[in-house]
């Protein structure tokens, strides 16, 4: 059964994107059949942060459109083969996306037979954050640990809550995640900004993860390569444990060691 | 009546029960359209989402007398265009059960009674067959909400007490026009008593509440004090002071 997972905030330049490649690269890596969808149409960026934006001939827009087909819009990855890319369109609109569309695409992906669906959402909470959410099972809230991304976060889950597919058919709701980006132990520990469990208690959800705010992701994006398949990074290890939840393993949080003495830093060691 | 024999045959095309729903009474004072536009769309505009599309019952008694039909047409009319929809008449007054005919709409027993002769009993007696007898004692349970309250999202509860067993975020709004409970933390607006009632009160476990306001007297708390911030807290009125005290302290 094909899983359908939003990768959205609210916020702008929290790490949706980065998220979804780092993502969709660990769950293909774990040999998931993956297909990650840029919903940001006019600004895509998915492609390049996948490094695959030169191979990018039909986009969503034109699968929508009936252009071609959801198979010639497809990009494989060169690195994991059970992995695709769906890019956006650079040179149309939001308006170009219909619900209808976007659920005959999303339907052929399943007939297809992926594991998962990951839809990259854009900033804002209107068409395009709303059509990448609302044919969602689960979503995964990238948040910063600041107070205009979880107030940001705070409002889309709200949406996730209500307007969403399962939200208005009673299918029991969105499964919702959050994951935290750009975390830094060290600032924390200043009290500049906000814990792990400070964003908890706010927002009243589990983390799948918390990655730590390091030069590795700017590098990996630049580079096109998934900061994921960084070796020797926290935020590739990072990713890679949130993976692991996603798919149901218990892993304990890492990279947090700079925070209040106590329980966290008996227990890693920090 | 004749539906209670339907009971025997397997499928009833309809089913009567007695219902009881909350509804706002527009007090009327003038006919004069223009004021009452006026006065409607100013109140509206201060909560649109309170009055859009409105159920309304008119209450003709503050008039204290019998208005032409085609005059109360131009009331309906103004009513209408503030956003609302009239659904009766309050049968307080004489002047209610006459035009019920003519102006369609039903007679409903009025909420406050300004002048309940024994005339315009009688017409109610009349005309509530299908209406039951609004009882105070009659009891509507809470409106109950189990999902977190997430900032954006508003939560109503017509007519009764709403209880919330979830978080309320911050630039959420929970509002009742009873009494509000908030078992998780209360971070956003809360709004109690909000057609006016002023014996409803806020109750909460974790207080950090942006604003608080029962019966239309609110506070606004840009920052906390700190003998109630994280505290369960309840919030009453005191003639025209919004009182705040410690919960089972």
């Amino acid at each position: 059964m094909t899983e359908i997972i939003v990768v959205t905030s609210g916020k702008g330049g929290v790490g949706k994107t980065t998220s979804s490649a780092s993502m969709a690269c660990g769950l293909a890596r774990r040999g998931k059949r993956v297909a990650v969808i840029d919903f940001d149409i006019g600004l895509r960026n998915l492609d390049l942060i996948m490094g695959c934006e030169r191979r990018v001939v039909y986009d969503f827009v034109n699968v929508i459109n009936g252009d071609c087909t959801l198979k010639q819009a497809l990009i494989k990855d060169k690195r994991f083969e059970t992995l695709h890319v769906l890019a956006a369109s650079q040179t149309r609109d939001k308006d170009a996306l219909t619900e209808e569309g976007v659920r005959r695409v999303l339907d052929e992906l399943t007939a297809e037979q992926f594991d998962y669906v990951i839809c990259d959402s854009p900033a804002g909470i209107e068409k395009g954050a709303h059509l990448a959410m609302y044919f969602a099972d689960r979503a995964v809230v990238v948040v910063n640990p600041e107070v205009s991304s979880v107030r940001d976060s705070d409002r889309i889950l709200g949406l996730l809550a209500s307007k969403t597919h399962r939200s208005a058919n009673g299918n029991g709701g969105v499964k919702e995640h959050l994951l935290l980006t750009r975390y830094n132990p060290r600032r924390v520990a200043n009290g500049e900004m906000m814990s792990v469990e400070d964003v908890k208690e706010i927002l009243g959800l589990d983390v799948i993860g918390v990655v730590p705010e390091s030069p590795d992701v700017l590098a990996a994006s630049n580079a096109g390569v998934p900061v994921i398949l960084t070796e020797a990074s926290d935020a590739a290890a990072a990713y890679d444990d949130a993976v692991g939840r996603l798919l149901g393993e218990e892993l304990p949080l890492r990279f947090l060691e700079e925070r209040k003495r106590g329980f966290f830093a008996r227990m890693f060691g920090g | 009546m004749t539906t209670q024999k339907a009971e025997a045959a397997p499928g009833p095309a309809i089913d009567i029960r007695f219902g009881q729903v909350g509804l706002i009474q527009v007090l009327i004072w003038t006919t004069d359209p223009g004021a009452i536009l006026d006065e409607l769309t100013g109140r509206v505009a201060t909560a649109p989402k309170f009055f859009q599309r409105t159920a309304v019952s008119l209450d003709l008694g503050p008039l204290g007398r019998e208005p032409a039909v085609a005059e109360m047409q131009g009331v309906l009319d103004a009513v209408r265009r503030a956003g609302m929809c009239p659904v009766g008449l309050a049968s307080g007054a004489a002047a209610a059960a006459a035009l019920s005919q003519p102006l369609d709409l039903p007679l409903l027993p009025p909420f406050r009674e300004f002048h309940p002769p024994a005339e315009a009993a009688d017409a109610r007696a009349r005309r509530e067959e299908p209406r039951p007898e609004l009882a105070a004692a009659d009891v509507m349970p809470a409106l109950l909400h189990q999902q977190p309250v997430r900032s954006g999202q508003q939560v109503y509860a017509r007519g009764r007490d709403l209880v919330v067993a979830a978080m309320v975020g911050a630039g959420a709004e929970v509002i009742a026009d009873g009494s509000v409970h908030v078992y998780g933390a209360l971070r956003g607006r809360v709004i109690a008593g909000a057609r006016g009632q002023s014996a409803a009160r806020v109750f909460c476990q974790d207080f950090h509440a942006e604003l608080v306001s029962i019966a239309g007297v609110f506070r606004v708390f840009e920052t906390l004090p700190a003998d109630l911030a994280g505290k369960p807290v309840q919030a009453w009125l005191d003639g025209d002071a919004l009182c705040f005290g410690r919960l089972g302290a």
